[in-house]
């Protein structure tokens, strides 16, 4: 006999490290596309990210050395990917999905050379029991026995919904995604705010990869099987939630949950008895889910309008 | 106009040399001699007969997604759906030919095409819909959809169609009649790459010589002034679409029924991305892509020589190569494209 309550609760405590790194990049896309620049390239650099955080804890034993060098991945990507689509203005969509291939095959590289001498992996950070309230029933293991790179992304989602609707660092971003051309005239360098904001985004991506090996997975593997589509799913996620970091909140974890409800069905014995093979539909399910819920709420998705379009001062 | 045209060549060579110098330095820095692995690069895809006719069998599904982004991108419909329609294509390709064994291969290959073309058009239909009639851009469900044809065709090759004396996850092999016919006997080199070739003339052919081609182009170039000149814009994505999932399914099934003779899980080594790669590379014109079609492959089947030779150097390294040369061609153009307006 299954006991049920239990699975629901190791589904549920599952779910939250594995919203983890999704929300972390989709805060960060809803930065650059808030700015008006789409970056497709978000996959990638979770991979590359990923790589060498493993890489810089496996061979210092820090994992703050480790989460930095993720995260300056992510700027570094993010610079030449600003330089490419704001400065030059080179299709943003073409651009963003070079972009992976390049990151995702110099991890890839990174790795195959770095394994050559040792197989790299790290413990993942432990989870830190917050008292009394980790003792708390079904909630308990839930929400107060996550480790700390958990914690972070939903306080970074807070604070950047703060950000970008309480400030005027907020109200220029927004300002320069839906009329650049104002914008200038107000006085805003509509490219400076464009390249810090694909920057921002794209450290935010590498901290996503960063915080999936070094706070969940703690390998790494080659041929986009680790990353396994989170930084794509990220990009989709930003639409669910119609570019409010806030609302990113509940988009990541239904992927969270979706993946979590995967992985334990996938090992279960509740499943076995419908075939193994059908567990590829689960991990379909949060697609056919995008799906669905564009196809109901087209009307009030409305990107912000200057999206893709390169600014050029006249 | 001869200006503009050396000025493009000069920039792709520009580009490239910019590449391979960056490339040299990055193999330098790890150990590896720059000159005997470019050596190795040509010599490990044309070197020999076999090494020639694997790059010009990878050229054909490579062709043919490339082929499939650029016409759709042309009325600037993003068709990044390409990987998720070759799937569904290849899947259709092979329910098909199961049923086909009986049949002489004149009729059975064409059929199995056929149930290709179909399979990658209808995997495009919702999105295609989604964007003329609920005007929902088309990037994010021609993405999202991709995951869903991997998952389709995972659960299949591990369930319903399974073979099941074989260990690994993919159906039992197509009737033989269903085959692409190989060109050059003891190599992989099939007629997928005829099918390509032929498709980039005919995708040449109706986006320069035909009405609809004007008028695909005119909606790319500038949808208000087309629309104000009297095309219907929605037409036109209508048509590309149609001719982008038909690409799609074809590229799927030139690799299932060209050389692998079964549907396996992960057939595709992202064929439908690389394919957005190779349009980049070709300038998103079909004959620019039938050679950075050709280049393309060499550099993938001359990199699989050089990590199985002496050298080793890992295969992941060639793949930045191909996204370090494509974003170079990319800027570089983009780079010489401005100097030139801005002179006129």
């Amino acid at each position: 006999m299954v006991d049920y309550g239990n699975l629901v609760i190791s589904i549920l405590a599952a779910s939250l490290p594995l919203t983890m790194p999704i929300l972390y990049a989709s805060i960060g896309e809803v930065f650059a596309e808030r700015s008006g620049v789409l970056n497709m390239g978000v996959e990638g650099v979770m991979s590359l990210s990923a790589f060498v955080s493993l890489w810089i804890t496996f061979s210092t034993g820090s994992y703050l050395y480790g989460l930095s060098a993720g995260i300056a991945v992510g700027i570094v990507m993010g610079v030449l990917h600003s330089f490419i689509t704001v400065r030059m203005g080179v299709n943003q969509l073409i651009t963003g999905l070079m972009m992976y291939f390049l990151a995702l095959s110099m991890g890839d590289f990174g790795y195959v050379i770095a394994t050559k001498t040792s197989y790299l992996y790290v413990r993942p950070v432990s989870p830190v029991q917050i008292p009394i309230l980790s003792n708390l029933p079904a909630v308990g293991p839930i929400l107060f026995s996550q480790n700390v790179l958990v914690y972070a992304s939903f306080a970074v989602a807070i604070v950047a919904g703060l950000i970008l609707y309480k400030t005027t660092w907020g109200l220029k971003i927004r300002a320069v995604g839906e009329n650049p051309e104002a914008s200038d005239s107000a006085g805003i360098n509509v490219n400076l705010v464009r390249h810090l904001c694909v920057i921002l985004g794209s450290a935010l991506a590498g901290l996503g990869g960063a915080s999936l090996v070094l706070g969940y997975l703690g390998i790494y593997a080659t041929g986009d099987t680790l990353v396994a589509g989170r930084g794509w799913i990220a990009i989709v996620v930003v639409i669910f939630a119609r570019w409010s970091p806030n609302k990113a909140i509940a988009g990541a974890w239904l992927f969270g949950l979706g993946y979590s409800i995967a992985a334990i069905f996938i090992g279960s014995s509740l499943f076995s008895s419908l075939g193994t093979a059908s567990g590829y539909f689960l991990l379909a399910i949060p697609y056919i889910f995008a799906i669905i819920f564009i196809l109901v709420f087209h009307r009030g998705i409305k990107s912000p309008s200057s999206l893709t379009v390169p600014y050029k001062r006249k | 106009m001869v200006q503009v045209s050396l000025g493009k060549y000069l920039s792709y060579l520009l580009a490239v040399a910019a590449s391979l110098t960056l490339f040299s330095v990055i193999l330098l820095v790890f150990g590896y001699n720059p000159i005997t692995s470019m050596e190795g690069l040509v010599s490990g895809s044309f070197g020999t007969v076999f090494l020639t006719s694997e790059t010009f069998f990878l050229m054909g599904p490579l062709l043919l997604a490339a082929l499939a982004f650029l016409v759709a991108f042309r009325a600037r419909f993003y068709n990044i759906g390409v990987e998720g329609q070759l799937y569904i294509g290849a899947l259709f390709g092979y329910l098909a030919a199961a049923q086909l064994g009986g049949f002489p291969s004149i009729v059975a290959v064409p059929l199995v095409l056929l149930a290709a073309a179909a399979g990658g058009t209808l995997w495009l239909a919702l999105p295609l819909f989604m964007r003329i009639k609920l005007r929902v851009n088309e990037i994010f469900p021609t993405l999202v959809m991709n995951f869903i044809a991997m998952d389709i065709v995972n659960w299949v090759t591990a369930g319903p169609l399974k073979n099941p004396l074989s260990g690994n996850l993919q159906t039992p092999a197509l009737p033989q009649s269903t085959w692409l016919p190989v060109l050059i006997g003891g190599t992989e080199l099939n007629a997928g790459v005829i099918i390509a070739a032929v498709a980039a003339f005919a995708v040449y052919f109706v986006l320069y010589k035909t009405v609809l081609g004007y008028e695909i182009r005119a909606s790319g170039a500038s949808p208000r002034a087309a629309q104000s000149g009297g095309i219907d814009i929605s037409r036109s994505i209508l048509a590309v679409g149609l001719m982008s999932g038909v690409l799609a399914g074809l590229a799927g099934i030139t690799v299932v029924a060209g050389v692998d003779h079964v549907l396996a899980q992960n057939f595709s080594s992202g064929y439908g991305y690389q394919g957005i790669a190779v349009a980049a590379l070709g300038s998103f014109h079909p004959f620019g892509i039938l050679i950075a079609s050709v280049l393309y492959a060499a550099l993938t089947i001359g990199g699989e020589s050089l990590q199985r030779s002496a050298a080793a150097i890992p295969i992941e390294l060639i793949y930045a190569l191909q996204a370090i040369i494509v974003l170079s061609v990319l800027i570089v153009q983009k780079w010489i494209g401005d100097r030139t307006s801005r002179r006129r």
